[in-house]
């Protein structure tokens, strides 16, 4: 089968079953929302603290909505043991780890796009960015939690103690991607020069591009050895 | 097996005594630091513990490669001990250099590259430990435990630039690790307890890969008898 | 090792993307009705098993298990719980790998061309490998697609009436019983129509009717050429279908003739 149908494919069956159920987005969605409400009530806010402190809020709640959604994203294929089926198929075991990435980058850059909006008016946030930029941070970042969610979601499908290893190990793994899009995103929301954080998202896509290499040959490996 | 526990208890022996004569350069024949006075004494600690945490995750991503590629239980088993070993220098690691700081630049803990890289060090092999005790089957926890190393080990240099980015934009390096120039006899005895430390390091991983394989085969033996009684 | 993988890869992904018509026609000759387009039916026999063995961590599981299926028999093993059956079912699958020996589908060596071996069989087994979320004609799209064949809505439609499933199809497998996942299973295996059929307990969770339907489409499996391979605790149904029994024991496993089993019916 085409390789690039095979992800269609994966996509669409995702796409198809979250649109039913719409259990992830709505967790992801909500928790964030939670987290935001915490931060209101923790962290002493005015207006010129929010700002500066909203990229890395911002990034926070993301990073707990990729936890949450993508801790989850393996566990259909538990019920029934659906990756039994999926690993005898005769399809190339890399075009499944692109197709359940392509899926899961959209349930959370949905549940993003959704929740900053809110997220500027929970916080007062004066915006004069430009909204491309910043999306393209949002897709960048993302993209690298995913990367690295949906493999250790693979692995966790058959471990003990599965929410709590989960975010154990691909935290950790994550700084970098945290860190450049907090930076970006301040760059961004404060309308610096784009020589301030060009860097921050050319490291963002250099390690896109980095690790879902390295899980896209390691996925066959994980699955079956 | 004889023969490698010669080996090994050799290398314990020597490693033992490399440590006291490192202990006894760094504590008593070196002389105090200028500026720092007796406290620059623990760098003997701290930058041998440091360099071989780092050798031991090095020592595991090599092995995990090596797992992946010929699939020997020796491999993998040296990839966890390599691990196991690695994660208390790193601990040690750690404290010792919050020791130092502490009187030294008057913080406990401060967020620059070098202590950054250091804790999500801790932190992976935390997980990778906790990672082969979760998952029941042996081979599959080799397996999972030997993509989390590669992946670990490749991202540990990109951490490392990132927030060494992150800080020079915040603000300059008010203060670099390697700040002191090092007085020779500071340095011979610093190379003496890393070499010490090194055999240390090579004593109980070995010494951990035998409990290891001894494990496996106690449980192989109790599974058997398991197995016979219920037959 | 890594720019072997990675030529690898950039071939497979290479070959898939100049994948064209005549491909596409073979692979549906080779999965659906043309059971003539199938490899002929090798020396060894359909399914060959020549002393495999499978420890978990040391502890065997299998040894020296050694049994030959032609095309169009059926071949069903029996055993005790725990007795291997299943994981020998999961191996042939190729869905573990084996300690030791080897083992071939249709002339393809198992484990070392897994992947052309996959092509060959199809695995029922106790989870029903469908998603919950998505109704019963679209479980059968989704596996259909993914064994690269286009999909026909009447033929889908047509499978599901036969398998008692014809007032479900717009239905979520979520409300489903687990014989009507079972069913389901049955249906998407009918639509596959693999060389070798593996099936782990087939008739657990079933009805009567249920029973006899499965019983049905092996005959006609059998019929058409297909071979079976299925584990059982079901004596009476089993041996109305059955060419041959093994037995299980010990790690291996012991033939023993339909006509004796039938006689005897001293299976555990």
């Amino acid at each position: 089968m085409n390789f690039f149908s095979v992800i269609g494919l994966i996509v669409w069956k995702d796409g198809l079953s979250e649109l039913r159920s719409r259990e992830n987005i709505s967790s992801m969605f909500f928790f964030a929302l939670l987290t935001i409400f915490i931060f209101n009530f923790s962290l002493p806010l005015d207006q010129r603290v929010a700002q500066t402190l909203a990229p890395g809020l911002i990034w926070i709640a993301f990073s707990f909505t990729g936890v949450i959604g993508l801790g989850r994203s393996f566990l259909a294929e538990r019920d029934n043991d659906c990756l039994e089926a999926l690993l005898n198929a005769p399809v190339p075991k890399g075009a499944l780890y692109l197709g359940k990435l392509l899926g899961n980058f959209l349930f959370m850059l949905t549940a993003e796009v959704l929740l900053f909006p809110l997220f500027i008016l929970f916080f007062n946030l004066e915006v004069n960015a430009n909204p491309g930029l910043l999306l393209l941070v949002f897709i960048l970042g993302t993209l690298g939690l995913a990367a690295l969610g949906t493999l250790f979601s693979a692995m966790m499908v058959q471990v003990r103690a599965r929410e709590v290893m989960f975010p154990i190990l691909m935290l950790p793994l994550a700084v970098p991607v945290l860190i450049a899009a907090v930076q970006a995103t301040a760059g961004i929301l404060q309308g610096s020069p784009w020589a301030q954080y060009g860097s921050w998202i050319s490291l963002l896509a250099v390690f896109d591009l980095i690790f879902i290499v390295i899980a896209f040959w390691t996925f066959e490996f994980i699955l079956e050895g | 097996m004889d023969l490698l526990q010669k080996w090994r208890n050799a290398i314990g022996m020597t490693a033992w005594g490399v440590l006291a004569a490192g202990l006894y350069l760094s504590l008593v024949w070196a002389p105090a630091d200028y500026y720092q006075g007796e406290v620059a004494r623990i760098m003997n600690l701290h930058v041998p513990l440091a360099k071989v945490s780092l050798l031991a995750y090095f020592v595991a991503f090599v092995a995990s490669l090596l797992y992946i590629w010929k699939r020997g239980a020796l491999a993998d088993n040296l990839a966890h001990a390599s691990v196991a070993t690695g994660i208390v220098f790193t601990l040690a690691a750690i404290l010792t250099g919050a020791i130092w700081g502490k009187p030294t630049w008057n913080v406990w803990w401060t967020w620059d590259a070098r202590l950054v890289s250091f804790a999500v060090l801790l932190l992976l092999m935390a997980g990778y430990l906790m990672l082969r005790s979760f998952v029941e089957e042996r081979e599959r926890a080799a397996r999972y435990a030997a993509v989390l190393a590669i992946i670990g080990f490749i991202d540990l240099p990109i951490i490392h630039l990132s927030v060494t980015w992150w800080r020079t934009l915040h603000q300059p390096a008010s203060f670099s690790a390697k700040g002191l120039s090092i007085a020779p006899d500071m340095l011979a005895a610093i190379l003496v307890m890393t070499v010490g430390m090194v055999l240390l390091y090579v004593y109980l991983t070995l010494l951990y890969c035998r409990k290891l394989a001894l494990a496996a085969q106690l449980a192989a033996k109790s599974e058997q008898r398991l197995r016979e009684a219920r037959l | 090792m890594c720019v072997t993988r990675l030529y690898a890869s950039i071939e497979s992904i290479g070959r898939e993307i100049t994948w064209n018509s005549s491909d596409l026609k073979n692979c549906i000759e080779n999965s659906f009705p043309g059971l003539q387009a199938a490899p002929a039916p090798p020396a060894r026999g359909m399914i060959a098993v020549e002393h495999l063995s499978k420890e978990y961590q040391h502890a065997a599981v299998l040894r020296d298990v050694t049994l030959s299926v032609n095309a169009g028999e059926c071949y069903a093993l029996f055993g005790a719980n725990g007795a291997g059956k299943t994981t020998l079912l999961r191996i042939l699958a190729t869905l573990q790998r084996p300690s030791g020996g080897r083992f071939f589908l249709g002339g393809v060596d198992g484990v070392a061309q897994r992947d052309a071996a996959r092509q060959l069989f199809s695995l029922i087994a106790h989870g029903s490998h469908h998603y919950d979320e998505l109704t019963a004609l679209e479980n059968l799209y989704f596996s259909i697609r993914l064994h690269g064949a286009k999909p026909d809505e009447d033929a889908c439609q047509t499978v599901l009436e036969r398998v008692g499933l014809g007032d479900f199809t717009a239905s979520r497998v979520r409300v489903f019983s687990s014989g009507m996942k079972k069913r389901l299973a049955f249906a998407r295996a009918m639509l596959l129509r693999p060389a070798i059929l593996f099936l782990d307990e087939p008739y657990a969770a079933l009805d009567e009717s249920g029973m006899a339907l499965i019983n049905t489409f092996l005959a006609e499996h059998s019929e058409a050429g297909g071979t079976v391979l299925m584990t059982s605790h079901n004596r009476f149904m089993t041996a109305q279908v059955a060419h041959r029994v093994g037995i299980m024991e010990g790690g291996r496993v012991n033939e023993m003739g339909v006509a004796e089993m039938r006689r005897r019916h001293e299976l555990f």
